[in-house]
Parts: structure tokens; sequence; C-alpha cells
């Protein structure tokens, strides 16, 4: 179901703008949802619910139709009554932690936030909303949960999750009530790539090495299969000789370093120049080669693998606008 | 259409619109009931928004319909039907989400119309499952990542309803009440017959199988014989000929001066709804219940129509004397009579008051008459122009209206005021609730006839008729047509207990309006509570309400594990207050040697129940029942320890 906004939520909405609506400062995780951070707004139809109950009192109270204010006051009763367990599902609940893989501007990043609650009630009907992004979840009695939600992410560097809302319709759809969670984690987003880059610049350095910057296509020796590869390096039919799964390791060719300069880059704007030395930081480390990279007032000793290619990308992306 | 509803789901939704029509739709005419429920069955069945048009014309169809059953006049049921019809062409739209809900929200309003024309238990009762189905439904509807099965829905339900009850009796009781209503009910189109403002002899009068309670009276002190309860209602003094109608001009005359001759009677009425203003009293009234005024010919009135149950106090006595004579407009009304009408009784009346002037031995011979030639029937055989002649002469077969109006005519010939009042007449004892019932159908009409000295007297031609003659009642009538006059063989018990069901019902439900609501307060000390302090009651009442629908929302935290765990959590609570906390990384038995190395003298205890409940807890130790029960009352006995020296 698309989430629709009615006319209360988007007051709800605006009133978030408030200094008073708490939190008032992002904050550390975890972060528990208490009685005095829940909002309860009616919804469309609950106004409208609660139109008719008046309606059918003044009507009952008119004819003094005792039945009728029997069911008006039963009614009203249920639905006041509404209000309250809806408070009661939101309150306890806790954000544990919230997490997410870096991404490349301009992709969708999956927020990944975990919750817990307190108390031994089931709480069925949580929604999680984070700018047009929504998720819904249910939580157990003690129980945790991760929610995934996909934002957005226009520009590189630090990004605030902002304003997530956890809210719930339950249990009868007359009123929603929600509460701010404002964690104060700050979320990389890389820069995006160029997509009209030049292939890489040729390895710099003294001459001779042989340059095969292939993968490595002389298979060197098999190993075991170990969690995280790639499905393609599985030597299948060696694997199924020796019954269990094998993988090709190769010899990468010792490639000479690329050396990664931003100040040998051509004329580019900024961000012009940032995206290309993105690209090709991707491209390096898919080549298996050894790579350094010359920021401004930063300098990355060459290396490779996972952890140098981020340390790469986050240089790129924390690199501060142009003046 | 972003959010199709899911067919499953829809059902559920029409399910419960359903139920909350039905108590509506039961007091619909029969074939207006077949129509509506053939439409809803379509809408129900049909996949997909059928077009504007076509639902258009469906809509004035359906209006026609209803228009035409109730005789193309607007009322209080032709609305409710109105709005049933609507209702029901509902589910040829209710496609989304939204659509459900206004479906939900409009079913609720229908009970709500039910209970303006039948505050009955029945109504109620169908009432409450349509709320539980409708709060169900509300709840299917709500968005989730899962949808519970709707047996954990309905259980919701029933445990919300539990959880509104505090509240809703809290409101029933103490939300302040309107002393006197902002605006009437609308009245009905068609109206029920009761009492009526006129009677006409050659007519039949549904009102005599209308087994439906008319009133129920619980006498305070002793009780009248039954043949004495003649219950009053409108007088009818004009007379065209043909029907008796009331004398509006005279009835507007302030009550005539009685006098008591016989000892009071007082008892409490019941009275069911009429939709007319005046009230039922016993003959003859001496005082005019509260908020009713008595008029000229001594009926009570109220200032508006009874749409509800009302109940008041009436004083009578049996016998009563006008202490004015007749003034000469209400002796030429009583006396008038159309001039060519009913010779050969004109005649007849003439010529034996010539004989017997006194109108009490008149009357005698008269009813000497009666019981001579003359047969009680309600299959009364049709009577033409001269309708008092055509009875008393050629068929001598008649029923209340006949005798009475016959004999109200004859007098009136003869010279002497006459008028007919109607009424009801006896009643059912009820053994169980101590009270009388009176049915619809034991309406009456008898004769007063104004005698110099003593005023009206009541004249009962009626029952005059020889037991022997009684020929065909409405007893037997039912019995024919299958109603059974069953309330008085063996299921006599029966009905007995369902009527003070029902009694109880209309005391304790209906019968509570703002002048009962003002005595609430009484054992407060507060003998007529002012609005403000029922607002104040209403507010701690709610807040009370609040308060056990929180402790019982919070009920569900309650504490599962083994009772040992939970004597060793609130053993580390009190702990904790006594400024000894645990920290959140200590293990039980650490805890207990730090705890010892501050009591050297406990310390052989602590270290025994740490070790003991270490062992039992984390290392699979077996512990026997009563074993845990030494070692939780032993942690208890400290914990207490604890809290005393603090």
């Amino acid at each position: 179901m698309a989430a629709v906004r009615d006319g209360v939520e988007r007051f709800g909405d605006r009133m978030a703008a408030l200094a008073w609506v708490r939190p008032k400062q992002p904050e550390a995780l975890p972060a528990q949802i208490n009685r005095r951070r829940i909002y309860v707004l009616p919804t469309g139809f609950g106004l409208f619910l609660s139109l008719l109950i008046f309606t059918m009192l003044i009507g009952g109270l008119n004819y003094n139709n005792n039945p009728a204010l029997l069911l008006v006051f039963f009614l009203a009763a249920i639905a006041n009554n509404s209000l309250v367990s809806s408070h009661l599902l939101l309150s306890g609940v806790r954000l544990k932690a919230l997490h997410a893989e870096p991404v490349f501007a301009g992709q969708r990043m999956t927020l990944r936030l975990r919750f817990d609650a307190e108390g031994a009630r089931d709480r069925l009907g949580l929604e999680l909303l984070c700018g047009e992004a929504h998720a819904n979840f249910d939580l157990p009695a003690a129980g945790e949960i991760e929610v995934a939600l996909d934002v957005a992410t226009t520009r590189r560097g630090w990004l605030s999750p902002g304003r997530l809302r956890v809210s719930t319709l339950r249990p009868l759809g007359l009123a929603r009530a929600w509460s701010w969670l404002r964690p104060d984690t700050r979320l990389l987003v890389y820069p995006t790539l160029d997509t009209e880059a030049p292939p890489l610049p040729e390895a710099l350095g003294d001459g001779d090495s042989p340059r095969s910057r292939s993968h490595g296509e002389q298979p060197h020796h098999l190993r075991d299969y170990r969690d995280g590869d790639m499905p393609r390096q599985i030597a299948w039919k060696a694997s199924a000789r020796a019954d269990r799964l094998l993988v090709r390791e190769y010899e990468a060719a010792v490639a000479r370093d690329i050396e990664l300069d931003w100040f040998a880059l051509p004329a580019l704007s900024h961000e012009g120049k940032i995206r290309r030395l993105a690209r090709w930081v991707v491209e390096a480390e898919r080549s298996g080669s050894r790579y350094a990279m010359r920021l401004p007032e930063q300098q990355l000793l060459p290396g490779c693998g996972p952890e140098h290619r981020h340390a790469c990308l986050r240089a790129l992306a924390l690199l501060p606008s142009a003046t | 259409m972003t959010d199709l509803l899911d067919p499953g789901l829809r059902r559920w939704c029409l399910l419960a619109a359903a139920a909350s029509a039905l108590p509506l739709w039961l007091q619909l005419p029969g074939w207006l009931q077949a129509v509506l429920a053939v439409t809803a069955l379509l809408g129900a069945l049909v996949e997909r928004r059928v077009p504007a048009a076509l639902r258009v014309l469906l809509t004035l169809m359906l209006g026609g319909m209803v228009f035409s059953a109730y005789h193309f006049s607007v009322g209080r049921d032709t609305g409710c039907a109105g709005l049933l019809a609507m209702l029901f062409l509902k589910p040829f739209e209710t496609f989304s989400t939204r659509d459900a809900r206004s479906l939900l929200g409009f079913s609720l309003f229908a009970p709500f119309a039910a209970f303006l024309q039948d505050q009955g238990p029945l109504v109620w009762s169908l009432c409450l499952p349509a709320v539980l189905l409708n709060t169900m439904a509300m709840a299917m509807l709500t968005p989730g990542a899962s949808r519970p099965t709707p047996g954990w829905q309905f259980r919701q339900a029933g445990f919300a309803a539990l959880l509104a009850l505090p509240m809703a009796l809290a409101g029933f009781w103490l939300f302040p009440r309107l002393g006197a209503p902002l605006w009437g009910l609308p009245e009905n189109a068609t109206s029920r017959m009761g009492l009526g403002d006129r009677m006409t002899p050659n007519e039949w009068l549904d009102v005599l199988v209308d087994d439906s309670p008319a009133m129920r009276a619980r006498f305070i002190g002793a009780t009248p014989p039954r043949e004495q309860m003649y219950w009053r209602g409108p007088t009818l003094t004009d007379f065209d000929g043909q029907a008796w109608t009331r004398n509006l001009g005279l009835e507007q005359r302030p009550a005539p001066t009685l006098q008591a001759l016989s000892g009071l009677v007082r008892y409490e009425v019941t009275l069911e709804p009429t939709e007319r203003s005046d009230l039922v009293l016993l003959d003859l009234p001496v005082s005019a219940p509260a908020m009713s005024t008595l008029d000229g010919d001594m009926t009570a009135v109220m200032a508006s129509p009874i749409n509800n149950l009302v109940r008041y106090v009436g004083v009578s006595s049996p016998q009563m004397r006008y202490l004015q004579p007749l003034d000469g407009w209400s002796r030429r009304s009583a006396l008038a009579l159309p001039p060519d009408l009913n010779p050969r009784t004109r005649a007849l009346a003439v010529q034996w008051r010539r004989e017997t002037p006194d109108p009490q031995a008149l009357t005698l011979r008269f009813l000497k008459w009666i019981r001579r030639d003359f047969s009680y029937t309600i299959s009364a055989p049709p009577v033409g122009i001269n309708a008092t002649d055509d009875f008393l002469f050629e068929t001598h077969l008649g029923f209340c209206q006949h005798f009475s109006s016959a004999y109200a005519v004859f007098m009136r010939a003869a010279g002497i005021p006459a008028r007919v009042v109607t009424g009801y007449a006896g009643g059912h004892y009820n053994r169980i609730g101590d009270y009388w019932l009176v049915y619809r159908k034991d309406a009456h009409a008898w004769t007063e006839i104004w005698i110099d000295g003593r005023g009206w007297v009541r004249v009962d031609p009626t029952a005059a008729v020889a037991p022997d003659k009684i020929l065909d009642t409405v007893d037997d009538l039912q019995a024919r047509q299958g109603l059974a006059g069953l309330a008085g063989g063996v299921l006599a018990p029966m009905f007995e207990t369902s009527d003070f069901l029902r009694n109880a019902w209309n005391q304790m439900v209906l019968g509570f309006d703002a002048a009962r609501q003002k005595g609430l307060l009484r054992p407060l000390g507060i003998k007529e509570a002012e609005n403000w302090q029922l607002v104040l009651a209403f507010s701690v009442g709610a807040v009370f309400a609040l308060a056990l629908t929180l402790w019982l929302l919070l009920r569900e935290h309650r504490d599962d594990s083994d009772p040992l765990v939970r004597a060793w959590r609130r053993f580390v609570r009190e702990l904790g207050r006594s400024g000894h906390a645990k920290d959140t990384h200590e293990p039980p038995l650490q805890y207990l040697r730090r705890l010892a190395g501050l009591r050297p003298d406990l310390s052989p205890a602590f270290l025994d129940i740490g070790q003991r409940y270490a062992d039992w807890r984390y290392a699979g130790l077996e512990l026997a029942e009563d074993e845990k029960t030494d070692l939780a009352r032993r942690l208890k006995r400290f914990r207490l320890a604890a809290a005393m020296k603090r």
C-alpha cells in the first residue's frame, strides 16, 4: 500500500520542526521511545468517527434515548482506549543500532535499523518512515528485529538519516501514534562514479615489470572455498572431483603501482575530479593492482583490497567542497 | 485506486456492516427487507466499481421503494429506512480501504437509528456483535507487516469491548443529561396503532390483536380488584354518526374539581412510547403526575409526544364526585347527535326515558337488555349508515366499540349527557416482578354518563354481556391464527420471566433520565446534583475507568517467569534500593559474595543462597518444589529485612 499522507499526518510532519518537539537534539543510540516523546493525533478516519459519535451523542442526549447513549459511550470508550493502546504499542520500543553499507551517491542506500522493546507485549503493526521511504514491521515480545529501509542519496559525504518516524495506526486506525527518532549516526556516501572516465592512467614507475593488468590468468593453485569468494572463482570440475568446494586462486601478476594523482588530472571541475578519481579507484581495485592516491593535503599510500578501496573512497567522499 | 481492498478484508467489512444493519433491517416491512437484502447481496458479489450512472439509477429506484413503503410521507421511519437503503447500496462502491472505512463508520449509525425505533434488549443484543465486528474490521484495515488471524482479531475486539465497559458505564451514568430536549423527535410516517383520537364502531382496530405491552403498573400499597382496573386514556366526546372523536376545545379547559369518595390508590406506571402526549392513568386520577397536566376531561397530558418509555406515579380514586355542575358547552357537546341518523334508537330512547326517568334506572334497564339479547364477538358483522340502529336492532353482535358507542348514543338520545372513554381494561399480573402488565390488545372503550350531583359516572356496557354469550375473543382469534394464547398456558412462567427481564431493562436502562441522574449523588449527601457536580463526578468516574483500563492493558506485562526467579528479582531490586545495587555484569554468586563481605554475620546464609540459586539457574541443578519455595522464602526474608532497615 502506498503511503498516502493525510492532512493530520502532514500537520504532524510540519510540527516536527518546532523547537519543543522531542527529541530536541540528535541523540546517541540506543534511543528509547518513552511516553514523553510519543505524539498521538487522530487520523482522518478517527475524526470522521468522532464526528459521528458526537452526532449520535447529541441525538441520544436530546431524545434521552438510553440504549443509544449506551452505544455512544461504548463506542467512545473503545475509541478512547484505542488511543491508549496505540500509545502503549510505541512506548518502550528502542532503536538499538543503525547502520548502512556505503553506496555511491545517487544509488539507494539500505539503512538497517535494529529495534527491540522492553515489556512482554507483542507490538504488531509498527511503521518506520524516513523521508519517502517506509517499512512495516512487527516487534515480537522480548525479540529483536532488523528493519531495512531504502533511502535515496544525492550527495557524497556524510548522510544524516535525519528524522525517522516510528508510528502505528493500530489497533483501530483511528489515531496515529508516532515518535521521532533522531539518531546522530552518520552514514557515508561515496562520490558518484564518473561515467565518461578515460581508462586508468598508466602505472608509473620504472619500466620493465610486466603490466599484465589481467586478473591473473594463470591459475596458481586451488584452495578451499571461503565465505566471500566469488562464484566464478569456484573450480566446479575440481570441486566435483574433490567433493568439496574449491576455489581457483590466481596469480595476480605483479603490476606496477597505479598513481592516482589529483594534481595530474586534466582541467575538470572540483566535483568532476572527485568523480573521476572515484571511478579510477573502483577500476584500480578491480584490476587487482596496488594503487596510491594523492589528494590536496592528503596522501594515501599504495595498497589494495576492500579496506584500501574504502579508505580512498572515504577520503574522496569527505573532501571539502570547492569554495 | 492505489489501495485496492483485499477481497477477504472486503468480505469482513461487509459482514460487519451487515451485522450493524440487521437490527434496523428487522424493523422494515417484509418486501422492502427482501429488496434490500438482494441489493446488498448483489453489491457484495460485484467485483469492480459499477458505473456511476447505474449506481444513481439504483439509488433512485431504492429511494422510490422506500418512499412508497411509507406511503410517500416523510417521517422518522422513512428516514431510517432511507439510511438503511444507502448503507445497503454502499457495497457497490466499497473497493478501497477508504471506502471500507466510510462503510464501517456509516454502518455504526445503523444501530443508533434502530434505537430511535425500538429500545428493547433484542436490538441491544444485536447491536453488541455488530460493534464487535466493526472494531474487528477496523483493526483489520490498519496497515501492518503481518495480518493477524481473524480469531486473534476477534479476541482483541472482545478484549477491547471489555476494556471499554467501565468508561462506557461511567459515561452512561454520569454524563450530564439534558432535562428538556433541544428539539423534538421526528414522528414516524406510519404510526403504530394505540389508543386513538378516533373510534369508529364499524372499523376493525389492529390494536386489538397487538400483543406488545402497552404499559406496566406496580401498585404502591393496596391493589384494587382486577374488575376495577380501568386505565383511562383519551375521552371522545364528538360523534358524527360514524366516528367518535376528541373535542379539543373541551379538553383545553382546566380540569374540574373533584372530591374523592373512597381511599386513594397509588401506583407507578411505565408507559411504552405511544407517539402521543396522553398518559394512561387509573380511572379516575386525583392529580396529574409530574410533568403533565390534567385537562378538561380528566386525561393527563404531557407537553410533548411520548417517544420514550416514561415513568410516573399516579394517584387515583375509584369513586370521585364532581363538585361543579356541567356547564352549558359541555352539556351541549355531550348531548349532540347527528339529527337524522339512528331513528329507531332515538325513538326507543325517548320512550324508555319517559318510562324510566332516572338515568341510573335507565342504565340498568339498558344493561339488562344487553345481557339478554347481545353477544360479544370481535368478528362483528358490518353495520350500515345507521350504525347504532343496526347494532341494537339487527345484528346484536359486537365488541367494546359497538357497545360503548351504542350506549352513548342511546343515552344522548334520551337526553342524558354521555361520552366515550378509551383506555385499557384489566391487566396481567406478573408474580415474579409483582406488577401488572397491560397489552395493547387490552385496549377498551367504555362510557361515562353525567348524573347531576355526582358528575361523570363510568358505565361499561360491554361488561354487561352474559358470560355464555361471549362468542369470540381476541385470544380465540390469536389461537386460530397460530399466534396462540400461550401466555396463559404451561409456558406462563416463562412469559412472566421474560417480561420481568424486559421490565428490569426498562427500569434500569430505559427509564434513566436527567431527573434520576440528579438523584444519583444522593448517597454522597447531594440531594439535587448540579450540572457541574455531575461533570465533576463524570470526570472522576472517567479517570477511574481510564486507570482501570490502563491497569488491564499493562497487566499484559505480567511476569511469567518462575516464582524463584521473580523472588530473586525482587530481592535484587529491594537491595538496590537500600544502596547495594547489583552491577549489571555481576553474576548472582559474585553479588552475594560481595554482600556477604558487607555483612560477615550473615555471610554463610548469603553464600548458601547464592550458590544454590546459581546452581539451579545456571548449572542445571534440579530443585524439588519445596526446596524452591524455601529458597524463595529466604530471599523474601532478606528482602523484607533490607526494606525494614531502610
